[in-house]
Parts: structure tokens; C-alpha cells; sequence
């Protein structure tokens, strides 16, 4: 996916009426009528917003119904959602070593005392 | 996932929350010093190959790890500030041998650079360690859509995105 296709996707993303039409799309395939349901827009307002979400590839129109219904094509959004999550697993698994690095020091210190205790007990 | 911690990502933003038990000074040098960080940064599972910090602004931490699979990746920390014990603020990428900024490898067309913030906060003999990333010379459109996730999420409307990711995850 070049570079500029991708930013297509993230301006057609960084607007939150386009994000709730993803949403609800999330559930089945809708009409325009349907889709401007929940918003106080009017029907050419939501098919703009539609027509953006159409050039970024993130939805299809099928051209056979009368009523044209709108479905989600998941497989851009999904390049974005793997590359955040991918970070999130990095940085998640790092955070856990150290909570475990951290516990192995302060067993070496807890060992480390006890020995000098125990010397001194001995004398 | 232990139940000190917290994340949230959306496809703006990474931001997490750890809760640890030792006092800040200590953690901040774990995250700072490099025999340190090589007992826990990265993945479990793969090999440290070389690495070198310079702790200080524009100063970099140039890794080397090798995968289970025996692929060497290398790795770029560009530190922008250094406040020790509270914050530290660098960008970090994939690297080559030379220190060069290279494209995700498995991933290849999504931002190169991401800006991590990092601060430590003590309390009661505690550290809430507090990170959040964000892409950076990402394009403008990029940009504005990282802000307005970061708005929605701090008025607690992240609803819809997250329906979205769940929807993702299925698939």
C-alpha cells in the first residue's frame, strides 16, 4: 500500500461521523437512509462523508440493488489496527520482563541480606 | 496481564500505565542504562547482538537483537529530552547497521518514527510509569486523525473505534 494510499485511510478515519459509519457497518451491510439515521445530517451530507470512506477503500457500493447498500471492506483498517497492536504486544511484553527483571533484583538483594545476616549471626 | 497495568490503542495512539513497586530513580535507570535495559526490553525470546546508549538529548540507544529464527534486527532510540528520575522523551524506529531509520519490516508502509513520552511519577514508594506514542512525519492527515482520537478518548467517547477494533479482532 503506498504511502499516499494510507493517508487517504487515516483522513478518511480522523473524522468521527465516518468512524461511527464504520462501525455500524461493522454489524451489515445499510443503506444511506439507515446509515444517517443516528446523526442530525442530511442524506447528501452522510453521502459525502460515504464517498470519502469509498476512496480510502474502506467501504464498497454495490451498483446491482436499487438502494445501493454500503458493506465494509476491513482489509486497510485491519494494516492500521495490526500495526498499532503490534506496538501495544512490543511494548506490553517488555513491561511485563521488567516487572519480572525487577522482582529477580530484589530477590538478589532479600538473598544478599539474609547472607550478610547470617554471617554476622555466626560472628 | 497484570492488573497494575492499563492500556488503550487506537489507531492513533498507544498509551499505557504500569504500576511498579520500586522508587522512581530505579526504574528511570533500568529504562536508561544498557545492561540494564537488555535484561528486559524487547520481545522474550530473542538475543542481544550489540547495543550502545548515549543518555543525553540527540544522544542515541543503537541495539541489535537476534530472533528466534536467527534474523538480526536492529533498533533506534533518538533521545530528545532527558530528565532524570521523571521523563524521558525519544523516537524510536527500525534501524539498520548503520544507525540509518528504516521502514517497519513487517509492516512496511505505516509511519517509520514514533515519538514516545515517558514519565514517572513516585507516590508512596511507588512508580506509575506513564507512556504514550504517536507516530511522527507521519502526514498531515495522519496527524490530525492522531488528535482527534486523543480528543474523543479524553471526553470518553472511544466507543465507536473501539467496536471497530473488537470487529478487527475477529477477523
Amino acid at each position: 500500500m503506498p504511502t499516499d494510499h494510507l493517508s487517504t485511510i487515516f483522513a478518511a478515519l480522523a473524522d468521527p461521523t465516518r468512524r461511527a459509519i464504520l462501525a455500524r457497518l461493522c454489524t451489515g451491510e445499510a443503506s444511506v437512509t439507515e446509515l444517517a439515521e443516528p446523526f442530525e445530517m442530511s442524506l447528501p451530507a452522510v453521502s459525502k462523508h460515504l464517498k470519502v470512506l469509498e476512496r480510502a477503500g474502506l467501504i464498497a457500493r454495490s451498483r446491482d440493488a436499487q438502494w445501493r447498500p454500503c458493506q465494509l471492506h476491513a482489509g486497510p483498517l485491519k494494516n492500521v489496527a495490526d500495526w498499532v497492536e503490534h506496538y501495544r504486544r512490543f511494548w506490553t511484553e517488555s513491561f511485563d520482563r521488567l516487572d519480572d527483571y525487577i522482582q529477580t533484583l530484589k530477590d538478589k538483594e532479600n538473598k544478599s541480606g539474609k547472607q550478610r545476616h547470617n554471617e554476622l549471626e555466626r560472628g | 496481564m497484570a492488573s497494575n497495568a492499563t492500556t488503550s490503542s487506537n489507531a492513533a495512539e498507544f498509551a499505557y500505565t504500569r504500576v511498579l513497586d520500586p522508587p522512581r530513580a530505579q526504574i528511570f535507570k533500568a529504562f536508561t542504562d544498557v545492561d540494564e535495559l537488555k535484561h528486559w526490553w524487547g520481545p522474550r525470546g530473542f538475543q542481544w547482538v550489540s547495543a550502545k546508549l548515549e543518555l543525553r538529548p540527540g544522544g542515541v540507544f543503537h541495539y541489535c537483537m537476534r530472533s528466534p529464527q536467527g534474523v538480526d534486527m536492529w533498533g533506534l532510540f533518538v533521545y530528545r529530552e532527558v530528565v532524570p528520575s521523571e521523563r524521558l522523551v525519544f523516537v524510536n524506529s527500525f534501524s539498520d547497521e548503520k544507525g540509518g531509520v528504516i521502514p517497519n519490516p513487517w509492516i512496511p508502509e505505516m509511519p517509520q518514527e514514533i515519538l514516545n513520552v515517558v514519565t514517572f511519577i513516585e507516590r508512596d514508594g511507588k512508580t506509575t510509569i506513564h507512556m504514550r506514542g504517536t507516530p511522527i512525519n507521519a502526514s498531515e492527515a495522519a496527524r490530525k486523525l492522531f488528535e482527534s482520537s486523543r480528543e474523543s478518548m479524553e471526553k470518553g467517547s472511544g466507543g465507536t473505534f473501539q467496536a471497530l477494533e473488537e470487529y478487527l479482532a475477529t477477523r
